[in-house]
């Protein structure tokens, strides 16, 4: 075998076969996380370069395989625009959404139990154990990122795939993003794929007036989409009014 | 029947919350007890019910510890024809998939794919944050359908046991019958259904009693058995062992001719090839610009996944600009990236004339390939450096009175000897000169030639092909096929100043969007564009595919050919063969005027199923006597063939029909017989990209789940492998059986199991070339669970065979390098025969219902029926204002309805209207509307849109189905209703036409290349409510 082809994963070490994977390591992580070890804890973003999303909904059907995602809601969705400018062509926009973790999250101040609440490598996450399913959280979201569960009865969101990155996997929407618009990483790490792509990179984030401080950027958001959605969905657009009306449907 | 679900599932939640939201400040008082404690919740109370990671990757070591509950296999989607190599993510207890993303070590989900020889442990590492790039360099993915059609497997309406139907053909009405029972019947025939007796397959297969009586030329009677198949999933080499060498029907034909085929055939027309039809692909990392005509770029298209990951990469980082033609605004145009991805707007079925519009401007401005055109041969483009070479420089007989008019000037019509027969490849092609005609040799000819030369039977006029091409272009002004377009005449200079603009690195695509009346010709047009530039086997040009790792002709085993083989004999039923060759001809042409024929033919097309069902209907040529359905669905898919079908459903017309399907489609719903499948995950099989893959590549497939069709007395899984076994060994066909499969030694060995046949092909796969691929060690065994199948691995293969064909599932295929792409500014796989400037073949034939010809180039004509009469002279402008058009959708294909969560995305499909035709017609957006053709009228929900080309009506394709479980299905007495959601919809093709100029019924066809026409149907359109 030609070893200097093997560069290109790093260090592979041992394969270890039969061990619990996640569930118990994940909960170690997590819990490592909460603690203070500010070296070793990651800052979680996503940044979405919209001239690669394709609108295949790759992300959308995989977030539902891999987070068992119910009936009648969507964690992430890739809403698609035709949008149209006076003088100008009518021109496709694929905008894919979720949970946009914010730093100053408004989801948080609003749950009256604290099972809304943000770890220190960013994710706002539910604890299902906590929700009382009262919804304020849905309403407060200014991302429409929310819901409730029918299911469980509990609020539901986007988590980033926890369970996935406390396993050193990608969360599922970005490890399937066919035109490679997702991409994930550490924002804390300068060396990170994103973290390079902030740095050379113009970017913008949706509802910017509302100051949440998001943790997903998007490189080629036409300001005229990242508060009302003011084109029609093209796959949707019986559902005009229900987005003019509803502004950020996920 | 058209009204959607709401996709905004926020607006739903939010709804319900107000409800609960009135009742609920008293219990939140009782909830709420001071601050939260901040203990750390138990994991799955953050993440719900998602499920638990498949692997642990540590981030600094790279090691991986599995998750001992699932199985992590690298096999094949069959989501759509693309089939890319996928990893398949296997809950082991219940046997169940759970989720699938790429093979990284597959360019059809990977771009970079990662070196053949990294472990499968590495592989895993690729794809997680550990790897280089956290995880993203190599990502390897699945798109939203290949995320979905695991749904599939489960599907509550798949076929798990044999059905014979019970009651009149499509009544929905069936009862399970064991597999024996099945075999036995169909194979022995007899009173089955108590309508009378009905011939089996051993009866049918009589090789020596003609299919028809008194016309040899069709062959024996066994041609009267006809098989249809979709598209080759990697299977196709089994069924046509049975089908051709050991049954002996040379009747076999897939959906092409209902897909793609125009473009395929109008490539082909350039690529000299009518059968194979072979075509390039821009080189999309590399190419500067692109114009996409009749194919969308990340919204559809094969290799799907491939094209769009590449397209999106180029014109945000790369260099590539692009212009999408289409009559519809779709994901292959993207906003956000700027100019450097257009679209214009075209009427349906009219790329020709911009093609020969683009083709006029640029010989009038100089801007052809000169060098590249001008060498004639192989050995003068060597000599020039350049990569490929064309026949526009060799002459033409254009003398209509000559008998080989149309035919190349060759050296024997000069009296010049000739090492070989007259017009054989011996004979030279012939090239002008100041000295006259002299044979094509290692330097440039002119490009240009019209005048007579002499030959042995005196002077002929002659032209050289280029000289053809540019008459043809020039048969219509600039404004005439801009007015024939739609596209003003200023965006057709633009586009074809900015194609001459980047010397090779610009190219053409085209694919499906071409199924229009004028297809083929509009297809040849558009890939003659890349000709004219020369940007053939260049890097960033267009090139052919690298091709795949051979499992039928390996070095291990032969399993191409057998002893005892048949060979099938007889022309075949659709007519793809020249009239001349029959019986017919020589009847008519000795009464006088061999033309028209009763029928169409089409002597430079492939097997048409279009033309099929036809054939069967009229008995013309001649009719089936069975007919077995293989994973197919001609009844959905071809336009306007509803009427042919209800003739169909007559068991007096083909007496048996059988099908191979997991599911009970529209085509399987009218058959008397379904022999249960297996499904994606659950098969066997070998495929190669069909073109955009540079390198090498085979993708293989195997049951990385246990399949969940019932079993056969002998134990072995019911499915099409078994039935081909057992019905070949109760006749006693050749090739199947306990010697069936020769070695490179010639020693026998058995076909009795579909792994005797699918593991010897992954031995061929695996040592094909100068370096076998590195047996699989124990850990890439373990970990890719090809542990599953190492029982049958070790008992049918060889003991140094089997570790090697065990890599070859392990790594999901065998895969070249991506090194390998090119050799220096050149493509690695270079296709090497010249490039028809004029195509001698289409140039020299007659259609068989008018006599008359049709140019041997590119040309734009408006569509005709088979008299030869203009379909406007008989649907006017003035009645059928409109024109209707299909486009593919990113996410439905015409057999993925049943992967329920994609129906969550996009529920139903609307008709799409212009803006300015719904303003004309007053139709708002949710109004119901009536669209009519002379073939049909449907009635839907109206979206208005802007980016849709004037007075055209689109319809997404993919919905309106009857079968799949739309309409109720009942099964030993026990009905399963009919689901709505299955039903949503409309089906354009219900809107397809009949050619009301044929005597014998057949649909409305492209005359040279037999491909159905969708694209521009005449139509109008009413609101009504």
């Amino acid at each position: 075998m030609d070893t200097t082809r093997r560069g290109f994963l790093g260090a592979i070490g041992k394969v270890t076969i039969g061990a619990a994977a996640s569930v118990a390591g994940a909960s170690q992580v997590a819990e490592a996380a909460q603690t203070d070890t500010p070296t070793a804890v990651p800052h979680w973003g996503m940044v979405v370069d919209l001239r690669k999303c394709i609108g295949c909904q790759a992300c959308t059907v995989a977030c539902i395989m891999e987070n068992d995602v119910p009936q009648d809601a969507f964690r992430t969705h890739v809403s698609v625009y035709e949008l149209v400018k006076d003088g100008q062509d009518p021109a496709m926009v694929m905008l894919p959404r979720l949970c946009n973790h914010c730093d100053d999250p408004p989801c948080l101040p609003v749950c009256p139990v604290e099972a809304t609440f943000k770890i220190d490598s960013g994710e706002v996450l539910v604890d299902a154990s906590k929700c009382v399913g009262c919804g304020y959280c849905v309403q407060a979201c200014p991302y429409d990122a929310r819901f409730i569960n029918h299911e469980t009865q509990v609020a539901d969101k986007c988590t980033f795939c926890f369970h996935r990155t406390q396993a050193g996997l990608l969360p599922a929407c970005v490890e399937t993003c066919v035109g490679g618009a997702r991409n994930f990483g550490d924002l804390n790490d300068p060396e990170s794929e994103v973290s390079k792509m902030l740095a050379h990179n113009e970017v913008s984030v949706l509802r910017p007036e509302m100051h949440t401080n998001p943790n997903v950027y998007y490189i080629g958001l036409d300001d005229v989409l990242d508060g009302r959605v003011a084109g029609e969905a093209a796959y949707h657009s019986e559902m005009a009014d229900s987005v003019s009306s509803h502004e950020e449907g996920l | 029947m058209t009204k959607r679900r709401n996709i905004l599932k926020g607006a739903v939640a939010t709804g319900a919350l107000a409800t609960f939201g009135v009742g609920y400040a008293g219990t939140v008082k009782k909830l709420v007890k001071g601050k939260w404690s901040g203990e750390v919740p138990r994991n799955k109370h953050l993440t719900g019910n998602s499920i638990p990671a498949e692997y642990t990757v540590d981030p600094q070591t790279g090691d991986i510890a599995l998750n001992p509950d699932q199985a992590m296999s690298y096999t094949m989607c069959i989501g759509c024809t693309t089939m890319c190599g996928v990893r398949v993510r296997v809950d082991k207890k219940a046997n169940k998939v759970l989720r699938v993303t790429g093979n990284p070590y597959s360019p059809m989900s990977t771009d970079p794919f990662i070196p053949y020889e990294s472990s499968v442990a590495e592989s895993f590492a690729a794809m997680a944050q550990a790897g280089k790039g956290n995880g993203l360099t190599n990502r390897s993915t699945a798109c939203g359908r290949g995320n979905a059609v695991l749904q599939q497997v489960e599907n509550p309406r798949r076929v798990l046991k044999p059905l014979k139907r019970v009651g009149p053909r499509g009544s929905g009405q069936w009862q399970t019958i064991s597999f024996e029972q099945l075999v036995e019947e169909v194979v022995e025939g007899g009173d089955l259904f108590g309508e009378g007796r009905v011939a089996g397959l051993r009866e049918i297969r009589d090789l020596e009693t003609p299919a028809v009586e008194g016309a040899p030329e069709f062959g024996p009677r066994a041609n009267r058995l006809m098989w249809m198949n979709c598209v080759d999933d990697g299977r196709d080499n089994l069924v046509l062992r049975w089908l051709k060498q050991s049954f002996g029907s040379n009747n076999f034909t897939r959906h092409g001719s209902y897909c793609g085929g125009a473009f395929r055939s109008g490539s082909g027309a350039l690529f000299g090839d009518f059968k194979a039809m072979p075509h390039a692909k821009p080189d999309f990392s590399n190419a500067e610009f692109i114009i996409f005509a009749g194919t969308a770029p990340g919204n559809a298209g094969n290799p799907f996944k491939r094209i769009g990951n590449l397209v999106a990469k180029a014109r945000s980082d790369g260099d590539l600009s692009y212009v999408v033609i289409d009559p519809i605004l779709n994901n292959a145009q993207n906003g956000p990236s700027g100019e450097r991805s257009r679209w214009i707007g075209i009427k349906p079925g009219t790329d020709g004339a911009l093609a020969m519009a683009m083709m006029a401007w640029m010989f009038d401005n100089d801007r052809i390939n000169h060098d590249y055109l001008a060498q004639p041969s192989q050995a003068a483009a060597d000599a020039a450096g350049e990569a490929s070479w064309t026949n526009a420089t060799h002459l033409v007989i254009v003398d209509e009175s000559h008998p080989r008019f149309g035919h190349f000037l060759r050296g024997s019509d000069l009296g010049l000897a000739v090492e070989g027969e007259a017009y054989s490849d011996a004979d030279p092609h012939l090239v002008a000169s100041s000295n006259g005609p002299i044979p094509a040799g290692n330097t440039p000819a002119p490009l240009f030639f019209d005048g007579e030369v002499d030959t042995t039977n005196g002077p002929v006029a002659v032209k050289t092909s280029l000289s053809l091409l540019r008459e043809e272009a020039h048969r219509q002004s600039l404004e005439a096929y801009s007015d024939d377009c739609g596209i003003p005449t200023a965006k057709i200079v633009d586009l074809a100043r900015e194609f001459t603009s980047h010397g090779r690195r610009a190219a053409v695509d085209s694919h499906g969007g071409m199924m229009g009346g004028s297809g083929f010709a509009n297809a040849y047009a558009l890939s003659m564009l890349n000709t004219l530039i020369g940007n053939l086997n260049w890097k960033g040009g267009a090139m052919i595919a690298g091709g795949g790792f051979s499992e039928t002709k390996g070095p291990a085993y032969n399993l191409a050919s057998f002893p005892g083989a048949v060979k099938a004999k007889g022309l075949p039923a659709g007519r793809n063969v020249p009239y001349e060759k029959t019986s017919e001809f020589k009847r008519k042409k000795a009464a006088g005027n061999p033309y028209p024929a009763d029928g169409p033919w089409y002597p430079n097309a492939p097997g048409l199923a279009t033309e099929w069902i036809s054939s069967m209907v009229n008995h013309y040529p001649y009719g089936a006597e069975a007919l077995i359905f293989r994973n197919t669905n001609p009844v959905y898919g071809i336009p306007g063939v509803a009427p042919l079908v209800e003739k169909l459903k007559d068991p007096k017309v083909v007496p048996l029909i059988i099908s191979i399907d997991p599911f009970i489609n529209e085509s399987t719903g009218i058959s008397d017989y379904i022999v249960p499948d297996s499904v994606m995950y659950e098969t066997w099989g070998f495929t190669k990209p069909w073109g955009g893959v540079a390198t090498k590549a085979t993708c293989a497939r195997w049951p990385v789940i246990e399949p969940r069709m019932e079993k056969n007395a002998q134990g072995e899984r019911v499915g099409m492998e078994t039935f081909l076994i057992a019905t070949a060994k109760r006749m006693g066909l050749p090739g199947f059986g306990d010697k069936a499969i020769p070695d490179a030694q010639g020693v026998l060995h058995p076909l009795n199991r579909a792994e005797d046949w699918y593991l010897r092909g992954a031995v061929n796969v695996a040592m094909l070339g100068k370096t076998p691929v590195a047996p699989a060690s124990d850990d890439d065994i373990e970990l890719s669970n090809v542990a599953r199948i190492a029982d049958d691995l070790k008992a049918v293969l060889k003991p140094d065979e089997w570790r090697r064909a065990a890599t070859i599932y392990a790594k999901g295929g065998r895969y070249e390098n991506i090194e390998r792409s090119y050799d220096g500014a050149r493509a690695t796989y270079a296709f090497n025969k010249p490039m028809m400037i004029w195509n001698e073949e289409l140039g020299s034939f007659r259609r068989a219902t008018t006599g008359t010809r049709v140019p041997g180039t590119p040309s734009w004509r408006e569509a005709e029926f088979a008299d030869g009469s203009k379909v406007s002279d008989h649907y006017s402008k003035e009645d059928w204002p409109i024109r209707v058009f299909s486009y593919k959708s990113p996410l439905q294909n015409s057999y993925s309805v049943g992967a329920e969560v994609l129906l969550r995305i996009v529920a139903s499909n609307p008709v799409i209207v212009g803006s300015a035709l719904a303003r004309a017609h007053g139709i708002r957006t949710g109004d119901m509307v009536r669209l009519s053709t002379p073939g049909g009228t449907l009635e839907s929900v109206a979206v208005v849109r802007e980016g849709i080309a004037p007075d055209t009506v689109a319809i997404e394709h993919g919905f309106g189905h009857r079968g799949f479980g739309a309409h109720d299905i009942t099964i030993d007495g026990e009905t399963k209703p009919g689901d709505p959601r299955l039903a949503a919809g409309v089906l354009l093709n219900d809107l397809g036409l009949i050619d009301p100029t044929r005597e014998k019924p057949g649909v409305w066809v492209n005359p040279i290349s037999g491909t159905a026409v969708r694209q521009g149907l005449p139509a109008k359109i009413r609101r009504i409510a």
